[in-house]
């Protein structure tokens, strides 16, 4: 083809959003609505998880360690350190041990006198597990090691979260499903609202010897012009929306204390994907889903 | 040429609309297809635009063999050909010029060859003055006009005209027709689907009319004038 016909093309999927602004106004809204639906579900299901994830890094493993040479605790703590699962390892010596619980037992101090100087208590590791649904393995290896006497772990919490985590993700999956397939039906129902209207115009085409491509580029154009405004609009409603709503919460001192301010996702980490996401999937959607709709018509 | 070799066309509700139908039209003809309605003209027309395929039988036009052409490559086929529909079938939201130039777009042809022909077909219909009218513009007349225009522009060996003076005043449905004879005389062929008998005995030349599906005339009549004198 040549570039003229290029131009043509194109410049007609242009104008053709003008011509049929009523329908254009309309397929914009709808995909608008449906992206913005979509993510700020994602946005929020992303929040979710980043808060159950920032609890997650909350869990702490005490091994306690019998009376061993300082080379065995070196090496036990480079053993621990080179398990798959664990993320953070701390040395705490029992001295160390014996003054936090003196400091935590200030008003019991007349306790002590009997016990004297030396630490009672022995000498342990703090880890933390990467990924606690492989909690209970991550404990069979650890218990594997010598010169360990127990190993406390904070299992309660461990099956509360994963069952949380479980069930947030399948509410999640089954919300984002339905989300999308509403949006879907709703921008296919609304590009083959505008593609119905203009099927006499697809019949004469057809019969004046227009390939299909030549009667379907056009409309793939103006669906994909409507999809990158309605993508682009959608970001910055999304971005102001999500930074309104980051401001709203660090101002609540006493929220985000509890959940950690950090385990929100911030709009920095956001940003970029928010807008290339909702821009593709606008351009993607509304332009297949345009010329899908012409299938029917091109068929004469 | 067009050509039809014992063609039937069977509907999938069970309707027999064309019943072994044989018809030979050659180059530079200007025939006049007539019958009442469920005759077959429709059927016939919508064949040799390939819009359906025939049941049975052979089908050639303009040199394509339409029983072996895939439906896909029927833009081929449309492009050999001229149509011109009773309701005109204009594009409502381009104006003469574009609708005209249109059928150039489509072909691919190139900007500096569209300036040329699109405005020498224009004049040559008579709608200098309304090129860039949009349809609802015009009057019954001239938006048949502007079809015909957007039919000549690509230089097709054939013209399809299917009814296309149903929805006109009869002073109007004369110019068409001369319209389309001008068109013949330079050396295109044309075939006229229509029900009007009147404009038939007015010009005269090769009548094939269709009953029931089947041809049940094909032969050339005078027209009133040579009758006259």
């Amino acid at each position: 083809m040549k570039l003229s016909g290029v131009n043509y093309l194109f410049g007609q999927g242009i104008k053709n959003i003008w011509t049929n602004r009523i329908m254009s106004v309309a397929s914009f809204c709808i995909l608008m609505v449906s992206l913005l639906l979509v993510g700020f579900s994602v946005l929020f299901i992303v929040n979710v998880n980043s808060i159950i994830g920032g609890i997650e890094n909350k869990n702490e493993v005490i091994i306690y360690l019998d009376d061993i040479s300082e080379d065995e605790i070196t090496a036990m703590g480079n053993k621990l350190r080179s398990l798959d699962n664990i993320s953070d390892v701390v040395f705490f010596s029992k001295d160390e041990a014996f003054a936090q619980m003196k400091s935590e037992m200030a008003d019991s101090e007349e306790l002590f006198q009997y016990v004297g100087e030396e630490s009672p208590l022995p000498d342990s590791y703090r880890v933390k597990v990467a990924d606690i649904e492989k909690m209970s393995s991550t404990l069979m290896e650890i218990n594997r090691l010598d010169g360990i006497i127990s190993v406390k772990a904070p299992n309660d919490f461990v099956n509360v979260l994963t069952e949380l985590k479980r069930f947030i993700s399948i509410i999640s999956i089954t919300v984002l499903t339905a989300l999308v397939i509403v949006s879907l039906v709703m921008i296919s129902n609304a590009s083959r609202a505008s593609v119905e209207m203009r099927k006499r115009e697809i019949e004469i085409m057809k019969y004046v010897g227009a390939t299909n491509s030549f009667v379907k580029t056009p409309f793939f154009v103006e669906g994909m012009v409507i999809g990158i405004v309605a993508g682009a609009v959608a970001s910055v409603i999304t971005l102001a929306g999500y930074s309104k709503v980051m401001e709203m919460i660090m101002s609540q001192q006493t929220l985000w204390s509890v959940v950690g301010a950090g385990s929100f996702t911030p709009m920095s980490g956001v940003a970029a994907k928010i807008v290339i996401g909702y821009i593709a999937a606008g351009a993607l959607i509304s332009a297949v889903g345009t010329v899908m709709s012409t299938k029917k018509y091109v068929k004469v | 040429m067009v050509e039809l070799r014992n063609v039937s066309v069977t509907y999938s509700n069970g309707v027999d609309a064309l019943n072994d139908v044989s018809i030979k039209i050659k180059d530079g003809e200007f025939v006049f297809v007539v019958g009442k309605s469920g005759a077959g003209k429709s059927t016939f027309i919508r064949l040799l635009l390939k819009e359906i395929e025939p049941t049975k039988g052979r089908l050639q036009v303009n040199g394509f063999n339409l029983t072996k052409m895939k439906k896909r490559n029927a833009y081929r086929l449309r492009r050999t050909i001229g149509c011109v529909f009773q309701d005109f079938k204009l594009i409502e939201s381009m104006n003469v010029y574009d609708n005209v130039a249109f059928v150039l777009r489509c072909i691919d042809a190139s900007n500096k060859y569209i300036r040329n022909r699109v405005p020498y077909v224009i004049d040559l219909v008579g709608l200098k003055d309304k090129a860039y009218c949009k349809p609802s513009e015009l009057s019954g007349g001239e938006k048949q006009r502007a079809a015909i225009a957007r039919a000549l522009v690509n230089d097709p060996q054939l013209i399809i005209a299917d009814e296309p003076t149903g929805n006109l005043d009869p002073a109007l449905k004369h110019d068409i027709v001369e319209l389309l004879q001008a068109i013949n005389d330079c050396g295109t062929t044309v075939i006229m689907v229509t029900h009007e008998h009147e404009i038939v005995q007015e010009f005269g030349g090769r009548i094939i009319s269709m009953q029931d599906g089947r041809v049940v005339f094909d032969d050339v009549i005078k027209s009133n004038y040579d009758l006259e004198h």
